[in-house]
């Protein structure tokens, strides 16, 4: 029976999350099982709403640079996590792990960013939500 | 001994007891200033009245990205909750070329709205959009008939009410009705009154609960859950420096040259066209 009652109380906890940015529905646009790993250097930084977009140059085996671009939360969910528009700036070298667009654009919604050194930022999963 | 131990424990609870008592008292019930988020139902609530055939018609016109998608199996909720396009390029969401959320949709949404209020009126101020609703409070009663006929519709209506005890009663009137009433595309007509019940039940929180009214396209009210605004803490809302958010809400408008020409163009639409052939 507590157990059951737990149960209940983590579902309700679950229905009652809801994500801070809920604008966009998106459906089959995102293969969200899927995850991309992209090594490259951030080429553009557009820090607006409604979600934060930030582009990245990755170079393939032969070297052609193909720029990718990720989706992030909005402006002020990011703001409430520490990050502004100067997190991140041009030239930088990033590693970025995104859920890339079913179509096979080069495209994606942001899992995390990790920098150089190794430190893992905007991570979706703490407080970077993209709905 | 014991005794001194249970004399401690009881005194400890107490003193617990009073200083929630007077938590509880330190606030103002006929206050609802301060910058909030609401939790409940992204709806009026999940039990959709028997709709009119004009009301079906409207809906199965309005294509929604959010929901789960058209075509899944029920279980057991409205099918109006279960007609997501499956990708938004095949959508008609007026709210993605940043046309006004309007109301109630807009009071629904998660981000953070400011409270702010005066004698005569409470403004709601949402960051979505960073628009404003007037909720008057000044006696005045809403527009009805030639006077109504005459304003003609609003994105947000035209809105009045006051205190009935604790409660504050609002009604409103006047709805544009190419607005949805919520992010899966349920209509509404100009006919629609909405009715909100603004109750503080706490320091930190506030429930509302709504009724809408639209006999053209409802056949019964439909009653909403009771839906709960939270105050946002402190330090999510004051400008220290760090954070940017300078002024507590940040300008979230829908700038078309933002949201349309470049989030629908480069993501939106770009990620979306022949997704999943």
């Amino acid at each position: 029976m507590k157990r059951q009652l737990t149960l209940l109380v983590l579902l309700a906890a679950v229905a009652l999350a809801v994500p801070v940015a809920a604008h966009h529905g998106r459906g089959q646009t995102f293969d969200m099982k899927k995850q991309v790993t992209l090594k490259g250097t951030v080429s553009q930084i557009r820090w607006q709403n409604p979600h934060v977009l930030i582009f990245i140059d990755v170079p393939d085996a032969a070297g052609k640079v193909v720029t990718w671009g990720f989706e992030n939360s909005n402006v002020s969910t990011l703001a409430r996590q520490g990050y502004n528009r100067n997190t991140l700036t041009l030239g930088q070298p990033v590693t970025a792990i995104v859920n890339p667009a079913a179509n096979g654009e080069p495209l994606g919604i942001i899992v995390k960013v990790i920098l150089a050194d190794g430190r893992e930022i905007m991570s979706r999963e703490r407080g970077n939500p993209v709905d | 001994m014991r005794t001194r131990s249970t004399m401690a424990v009881v005194m400890a609870v107490v003193a617990a007891t009073s200083a929630a008592v007077a938590a509880q008292a330190q606030f103002d019930p006929r206050d609802l200033s301060g910058i909030w988020t609401i939790r409940g139902h992204r709806s009026i609530s999940a039990n959709v009245p028997p709709m009119t055939p004009e009301g079906e018609a409207r809906l199965n016109a309005n294509r929604p990205t959010r929901g789960r998608l058209l075509g899944e199996p029920l279980r057991g909720e409205h099918p109006g909750f279960v007609r997501a396009v499956p990708v938004p390029s095949q959508g008609n969401d007026p709210a993605h070329k940043c046309n006004p959320n309007g109301f109630p949709r807009l009071l629904l949404d998660p981000e953070p709205v400011e409270f702010i209020q005066t004698s005569g009126r409470l403004l709601q101020v949402f960051q979505w959009e960073r628009t404003l609703r007037e909720l008057w409070m000044d006696g005045r009663r809403v527009p009805s008939g030639e006077n109504l006929a005459n304003l003609g519709p609003a994105w947000y209506g035209h809105t009045a009410g006051a205190w009935e005890g604790n409660t504050l009663v609002m009604n409103t009137v006047g709805l544009d009705d190419r607005a949805w009433i919520d992010i899966f595309g349920f209509p509404k007509s100009t006919d629609t009154r909405i009715e909100e019940r603004y109750t503080r039940t706490g320091p930190d929180t506030i429930e509302l609960r709504m009724t809408l009214y639209d006999a053209k396209l409802y056949t019964q009210p439909w009653v909403s859950d009771v839906k709960t605004f939270t105050r946002v803490k402190r330090e999510d809302v004051t400008f220290f420096g760090w954070s940017g958010l300078f002024s507590g809400l940040t300008e979230a408008i829908c700038a078309p040259m933002n949201e349309v020409d470049t989030y629908n163009t480069l993501f939106r639409d770009r990620a979306g066209k022949g997704a999943g052939k």
